[in-house]
């Protein structure tokens, strides 16, 4: 049988390795993840639907995963880890168009026009009420 | 000197899906790069929030028309997981026998596209006429070319019967013949050789940086194939990643071509050894929790990020695909180079932008 | 170089790869998934499982007035609605949807009558 790491005794089944971490260590804890020597796979952004947002970094070394998590409100602001990581920089793009997530000094910044054209709603992916008036008569989106 | 832009744009004959980069270059020579996204931008992140669990299958495979199956693929071991569903050893290795005959389409077809992009049509046709085969053994088991639809959560909709498993290394035979006589003019040609050595070179430390993925970060030497965790049924086949040293476009097609021969040699293992029963167990009940799930597709690795609340319809559904963590690695080789090379460097990374968007 | 031109003389003797398609079209495999054939009207009893799980909603099932309508320019071949027909009455066909001039009038209705079975097309 082959099978490497800790999958080798239960699979990448409900995320275990996931470790809870305030904002202000997120830029020492992703250079002690650089200097280790681990890989930055990607980060996920969800919307909890409480205003506030979770932001999930995941980091890869021999087929084993760390995730951080971060909670932070709407309206906060998080620095950006694409100075470390340079791949990162799309991705956080994308989080900052589709979920309105404030993110600061991006390497290249497209400014909102990454996957979204001028004519469409701010922030699709974020969860809220969307009313639309049509003509006098108002429905709920 | 004075610098130019050219827009290599969104609509181009070698590429086979639009993609804009913004070219500043002096006289002959790109001095940077800037690439653009979002042309094919369809929104499936927020439909799969609308749709039931079990209806996901269906938006999750129309992704990408090359990769379909493995993405359902993705999907349905992270619903599996969460809800703690058992899938018959039969359908492991009928997934494992599909995914493969998956990845050899692709890389026939990005083998068919190299060619054309420098000029070589014959070799172009040649390859793809026996892509063909694989499409209709795909056509004949599972009842449609390009999206299968095969995978369910809980094992696989349907069966290779007695002759099907003895039809099939038949016409993988006729392929490897046909496929050892083209080889030497993609490994020893001249101007083959002329064009692809020595053009986008990239350093096994920046590939690591980078986050590069799948065969381009195993031609620079980095020794990672995700199917080694033994996903599916293969745990219990024999194989080893295929990897090269040089880092450039020649050994990205040499990877690409040994992983055509490597999978037929696993399509054969898994006729070998598929047991006897049924192919998919009933599954009752609701999601409920977070799961991470990781395939290896033709590009590289997959990731499949799921949120589930105790309801029928999930709370998020991410997936990041392997083009979209090779593309600052374009943006590193580009630099430096001719612009007559943009077309092979492009397609070196093998983009699959409908996955990239989404 | 050589083994290039030994591969386009051997092609150039032997016989095209290519089909004449519109004179000779190749037989479908058995199996295929072209299209939704239809649903047998005898046996169906209307529980409305197949409009469920549509991923695409193209059916739509009325059980006061027993008809049962499929969009077919909707519909995505995806082949659930035969497989979770309690009664298998829905069944695919090997010929694809064929071209039409106007989609949105294009749906079929077939109303069941308990002894005579009656297929009006409304167009």
């Amino acid at each position: 049988m082959r099978r490497i790491g800790r999958a080798a005794e239960q699979e990448e089944g409900m995320m275990e390795n996931i470790v809870e971490m305030p904002k202000e260590q997120l830029i020492g804890t992703v250079q002690k993840m650089m200097s280790e020597g681990y890989r930055f796979v990607t980060a996920t952004c969800v919307d909890n639907g409480n205003e506030t947002l979770d932001v999930i970094y995941h980091f890869d070394k021999e087929y084993e995963l760390i995730n951080y998590r971060l909670t932070v409100g709407k309206d906060e602001e998080i620095p950006s880890i694409s100075k470390i990581y340079f791949g990162a920089f799309l991705v956080e793009n994308e989080m900052k168009e589709l979920f309105g997530l404030k993110i600061t000094d991006i390497v290249i910044d497209y400014g909102g026009h990454l996957l979204l054209s001028d004519d469409e709603l701010d922030a699709p992916m974020a969860k809220r009420q969307i009313v639309i008036e049509k003509k006098g008569e108002k429905q709920n989106a | 000197m004075p610098k130019t832009v050219i827009p290599f744009g969104p609509q181009h004959p070698v590429l086979p899906e639009p993609l804009h980069l913004k070219l500043v270059m002096e006289d002959e020579k790109i001095v940077e790069a800037i690439p653009a996204i979002g042309y094919v931008h369809r929104g499936l992140e927020k439909l799969t929030e609308k749709k039931e669990f079990t209806q996901n299958v269906f938006v999750v495979e129309r992704v990408c028309g090359i990769c379909s199956a493995m993405h359902a693929l993705a999907y349905c071991q992270g619903m599996e997981k969460l809800m703690g569903v058992e899938v018959p050893d039969r359908a492991r290795y009928l997934r494992v026998i599909w995914s493969e005959l998956h990845r050899m389409h692709s890389h026939l077809m990005w083998l068919g596209l190299l060619a054309d992009a420098f000029g070589f049509e014959s070799l172009f046709m040649q390859l793809w006429r026996n892509r063909e085969k694989v499409m209709d053994i795909m056509e004949e088991t599972a009842g449609s070319r390009v999206i299968i639809s095969v995978n369910i959560i809980g094992g696989t909709k349907r069966d290779l019967s007695e002759e099907m498993l003895a039809k099939i290394p038949a016409v993988l035979d006729e392929i490897y013949k046909d496929l050892k006589q083209v080889e030497s003019v993609f490994l020893n040609d001249y101007t083959v050789k002329h064009r692809l050595v020595g053009v986008g070179v990239l350093s096994a430390e920046d590939a690591h940086a980078l986050g590069t993925l799948g065969p381009m970060a195993r031609a620079s030497g980095i020794r990672m194939d995700h199917r080694m965790t033994g996903y599916a049924a293969y745990g219990e086949l024999d194989f080893e990643p295929v990897v090269e040293k040089g880092g450039d476009c020649y050994a990205r097609t040499v990877v690409r071509l040994k992983e055509v021969y490597q999978s037929i040699d696993l399509i054969k293992q898994a006729i070998g050894k598929i047991p006897e029963g049924e192919i998919n167990v009933p599954v009752k009940g609701n999601p409920n929790g977070e799961v991470i799930s990781r395939v290896e597709q033709p590009r590289g690795e997959v990731l499949y990020y799921m949120r589930a609340n105790g309801t029928k319809f999930l709370d998020r559904l991410r997936l990041r695909t392997p083009t979209f963590a090779n593309i600052p690695a374009l943006l590193k080789m580009l630099p430096g180079s001719q612009l007559a090379d943009v077309p092979i460097l492009l397609l070196t990374i093998d983009p699959c932008i409908s996955c990239t968007e989404r | 170089m050589f083994d290039m031109i030994r591969n386009v003389l051997k092609n150039m003797v032997s016989k095209p790869a290519t089909r004449n398609y519109p004179l000779y079209k190749r037989p479908s495999f058995k199996d295929t998934r072209g299209r939704v054939g239809g649903n047998d009207m005898e046996k169906c009893i209307f529980c409305g499982i197949c409009s469920r799980k549509c991923p695409s909603q193209a059916i739509k099932v009325n059980k006061t007035e027993k008809t049962w309508e499929i969009d077919p320019f909707k519909c995505v071949i995806c082949g659930e609605c035969a497989s979770v027909c309690p009664k298998k009455s829905i069944y695919m066909d090997e010929q694809y949807t064929p071209a039409a001039y106007r989609k949105e009038k294009s749906i079929l209705v077939q109303p069941s009558e308990p002894a005579v079975s009656d297929d009006r097309v409304i167009a």
